[in-house]
């Protein structure tokens, strides 16, 4: 009993740190951009689907395909933003309008290429550890510390480096930042760029985990602005810590209530969220 | 005493806007509050007016509290606030700022259909379209009624905002910095206008920089600093007051 | 108002026009114009963006067919059960989502939340909904007609000039609303909602109502489409489905009154005039979308407007 309960809290870790990779992205371009960006998820998809090609198609190491899919992810991002996403700045409605568009789009060409037929990835880490009485898959260890890494280094580096100073300054005060020299288009080009890259590499993960399918996008886009409104926008290592929670309350939920409403959890957890404390579980700090 | 505000407070953070203010205005009078930049002034007319709830105090209209009610519980009540800044209905014309503003009239119309107003509504608003045209033109705007209000001018946006709070049949009207911005002409028509509301029965409130203005007009005034009165009556009285003058830094009531 | 004249020409056309395929495109564009009207009404009147209209779309078919399954209802009554439900959904999400006064965005994605939750319902309640199976619509709405007394819509003919009847309804509603002091209090609520505050408006009663009637004429759309088509999903609740709704509302022009008439008509015919696989077709929505919103933000009406105005000035 208690290996099951331990397993789905791994798999709601699991899955909570691709939401929160996700929610990160959503987050800092919220804080940057001004819009949320909700085809965010697609760039993931396409992640997972560059990485599944590169390794089981092309039969490129492993790493490599990763590397690719990162790289083409953020192209990706980067055409997104010039040709559309800078035109929404600060625009909510604009810019959710404009995702949805670009979701319809992507999803479509994606479905004409990879058919709905789930494509699965050959196993890229086998076995599992054992700890005591339970059995840890390795490939989901690895792939939470990765997750975790990433996120782990985009707060360092925003909160260290000149860039990562600049970026903060001018989400807390744009004119200001401004003024003093901070490059803010580049900037807002810059962090579109880094969160599809970001997704793209949970993709990357994503796909050495589970089965592919083109729609794969829409549902985590929905549970990364889940996670990050349920952290508080703005909070950036709260986005995994608000992932984290919510996968881990849909995983174990789903033992207990009907698991076809698993999805359904997190709306709740949203909803509630957003009306008794709408900043978020650890408050609005940047 | 047809408003009385006692212990008015409002904090943000560590910040106090209004600290502590009371004060009562009588029907028919009207009252200049002034004080120099972050008094408080604006703070204290949006209290008034529900855009923001109070920390503490108490807001009696006619015996009621209504410190902390919704704006448009507020504005149904009789009590009417214009901006500073020019608030508008980008995209809308003149005429429509007027019709928009007509809802309050509109509701208090009691022997009419409303279901005729929503058929037809040419015959059933007759009415108040007529009055929206006379508050237009007391504003000197009878002429932009078409235009779109993204082409007015300060002073014209300033009397569009003016038009629509007749429009909503004051009791109380807070006028935050009514003058500001306009140029003398545009004043002299404002003198005008706030003379026609006063003879109408209307009380007026009325915050603004230039002192003169306002000691030209008020029964009452009431000197603001950092969020606390400073001192309160006759506008000559206060503005020969010590602490009035020495908030000022010197300057005279002649500014 | 005027506008509305254009419709008596459509009225004759089964006169002159017997191809099938003409008139059922037609009959599609005209539900899914009630649908677009509806999303207008909500986002270019008061505008609150709504994700939920495909929802509503869905459960007045759900509800209508479900009434006459399970009561034995004729269909004009099913409907009427159907426009309670949703009528009591809407104040429910409507309460929760503007008491606590979620801005434009917020709302947009708690009223998606609800829109998802209502489509796993339907998905998911197999016993009632049949889940991702559908269920077949036999029935066919009844009407009272003078001289042939009771008749059933089954026919393409009649099918036309219901949903043209219909559309016509709405569009005077639409209209007659829009020009209102509801249509007033919606505009301004739209442009500058803290300055409608002060001028007295009830911001809170006035953004249910449109959400309310939004979604009582999506369900209608609903209701007629799923008995048209002879067959209900799942899918109806759709993401997609709120985003043909709304592409449409937004090429013919959001805050126009024929606006999702023309936007409908495109959008409804494209397929039929450039062949494309079924995957693209939404690609293609979604560019047409990314195009008006970067593009065209007043849509193929409100630009038509534009040049006019510009026309008799210039003259």
């Amino acid at each position: 009993m208690t290996q099951v309960v331990v397993g789905q809290i791994l798999n709601g870790i699991i899955l909570g740190s691709l939401y929160g990779i996700i929610a990160l992205g959503v987050t800092m371009t919220f804080g940057i951009t001004g819009i949320v960006n909700f085809a965010l998820g697609q760039f993931m998809m396409i992640g997972a689907y560059a990485t599944w090609y590169f390794t089981d198609l092309a039969k490129f190491p492993f790493p490599v395909a990763v590397a690719l899919a990162v790289l083409i992810s953020a192209a990706a991002g980067l055409l997104a933003d010039q040709a559309l996403f800078r035109f929404t700045r600060n625009n909510l409605v604009n810019g959710l309008l404009v995702s949805i568009g670009l979701i319809s789009v992507t999803e479509s060409v994606a479905l004409l290429l990879f058919t709905t037929t789930p494509k699965n990835m050959d196993t890229v880490i086998a076995g599992s550890w054992t700890l005591g009485a339970i059995t840890l898959p390795r490939m989901k260890v690895v792939a939470f510390l990765l997750l975790a890494a990433v996120i782990g280094l985009t707060w360092l580096g925003l909160s260290r480096a000149w860039l990562g100073r600049a970026t903060r300054a001018y989400a807390q005060n744009p004119e200001a930042a401004m003024l003093m020299g901070v490059p803010t288009k580049l900037l807002q080009t810059g962090v579109v760029v880094y969160s599809c890259a970001i997704a793209g590499f949970g993709g990357a993960l994503y796909a050495c985990l589970f089965s592919l399918e083109p729609t794969l996008g829409g549902l985590f886009i929905l549970k990364g602005v889940e996670s990050a409104i349920l952290a508080g926008v703005g909070n950036l290592l709260g986005a995994l810590a608000g992932g984290v929670i919510l996968g881990v309350t849909e995983s174990v939920g789903s033992l207990y209530l009907p698991s076809a409403f698993r999805d359904a959890y997190g709306l709740v957890f949203l909803v509630a969220i957003l009306l008794f404390r709408p900043a978020g579980l650890f408050g609005g700090q940047k | 005493m047809l408003l009385k505000v006692e212990n008015l407070t409002k904090r943000f953070g560590g910040l106090v806007a209004v600290s502590d203010v009371s004060f009562g205005i009588e029907k028919g009078e009207i009252i200049g509050i002034f004080g120099p930049n972050g008094s408080g002034k604006t703070t204290l007319l949006s209290l008034l007016a529900g855009l923001l709830p109070p920390t503490a105090g108490h807001v009696f209209w006619k015996g009621e509290d209504i410190a902390g009610a919704r704006p448009n519980v507020i504005a149904s009540r009789g009590v009417i606030k214009t901006f500073q800044n020019p608030q508008l209905f980008s995209e809308l014309s003149v005429f429509e700022h007027v019709m928009i503003a007509s809802f309050l009239a509109f509701t208090r119309i009691k022997d009419h259909s409303r279901l005729s107003s929503f058929l037809a509504p040419g015959k059933g608003e007759a009415a108040l379209r007529a009055r929206a045209e006379k508050a237009l033109s007391l504003c000197r705007l009878q002429g932009a009624s078409e235009k779109s209000a993204a082409e007015l001018s300060y002073g014209e946006e300033k009397m569009l905002g003016v038009a629509m709070a007749m429009m909503c049949e004051p009791e109380l009207l807070l006028l935050d910095e009514p003058a500001s911005g306009l140029g003398n002409d545009e004043i002299h028509n404002l003198e005008n206008v706030l003379r026609d509301l006063r003879a109408h029965g209307t009380t007026l409130c009325i915050i603004d920089h230039k002192v003169a203005f306002l000691a030209k007009f008020a029964d009452q005034a009431i000197a603001l600093q950092q969020g606390c009165k400073i001192a309160q009556g006759r506008p000559n009285d206060v503005l020969a007051d010590p602490a009035v003058v020495k908030a000022y830094l010197g300057r005279s009531h002649h500014a | 108002m005027k506008a509305l004249w254009f419709l008596i020409p459509l009225y004759l056309l089964p006169l002159v026009v017997t191809s099938d395929t003409v008139l059922t495109v037609l009959i599609f564009t005209f539900l899914l114009s009630i649908l677009a009207i509806g999303f207008n009404i909500v986002f270019g009147g008061a505008g609150q963006l709504t994700m939920f209209h495909a929802a509503a779309f869905g459960i007045g078919s759900y509800a209508t067919f479900l009434s006459m399954l399970h009561f034995g209802l004729p269909f004009w009554l099913g409907f009427l059960v159907a426009v309670v439900v949703i009528v009591l959904v809407s104040i429910v999400i409507g309460w929760i989502c503007f008491k606590f006064r979620l801005k434009e965005f917020y709302f947009a994605v708690v009223t998606m939340a609800f829109a998802e939750l209502c489509r796993l319902i339907a998905l998911n309640w197999t016993s009632v909904t049949n889940g991702t199976l559908g269920m077949l619509v036999l029935e066919k709405p009844t009407l009272w007609l003078p001289g042939s007394g009771i008749v059933k819509i089954e026919q393409t003919t009649p099918w036309y000039f219901l949903t043209l009847a219909s559309l016509t309804v709405v569009l005077v509603f639409s209209a007659l609303l829009m020009r209102s002091w509801i249509g007033r209090n919606f505009s301004a609520i739209r442009l500058n909602e803290d300055l409608a505050q002060t001028l007295g408006i009830d911001t809170f009663r006035y953004k249910l109502l449109a959400f309310t009637i939004s979604n009582v004429i999506a369900a209608f759309a609903g209701a007629l489409y799923g008995f048209y088509t002879g067959f209900i999903e799942p899918s109806y609740l759709s993401v997609t489905q709120s985003l043909d709704a709304i592409a449409m509302a937004l090429l013919g022009g959001v805050s126009t009154i024929l606006g999702p008439v023309v936007g409908a008509l495109v959008l409804t015919s494209l397929p039929h005039l450039i062949e494309l696989p079924a995957e693209l077709r939404v690609a293609v929505y979604g560019i047409i979308l990314i195009l008006v919103i970067l593009v065209m933000p007043r849509g193929i009406v409100g630009l038509a407007a534009g040049f006019f105005k510009r026309q008799t000035h210039a003259s």
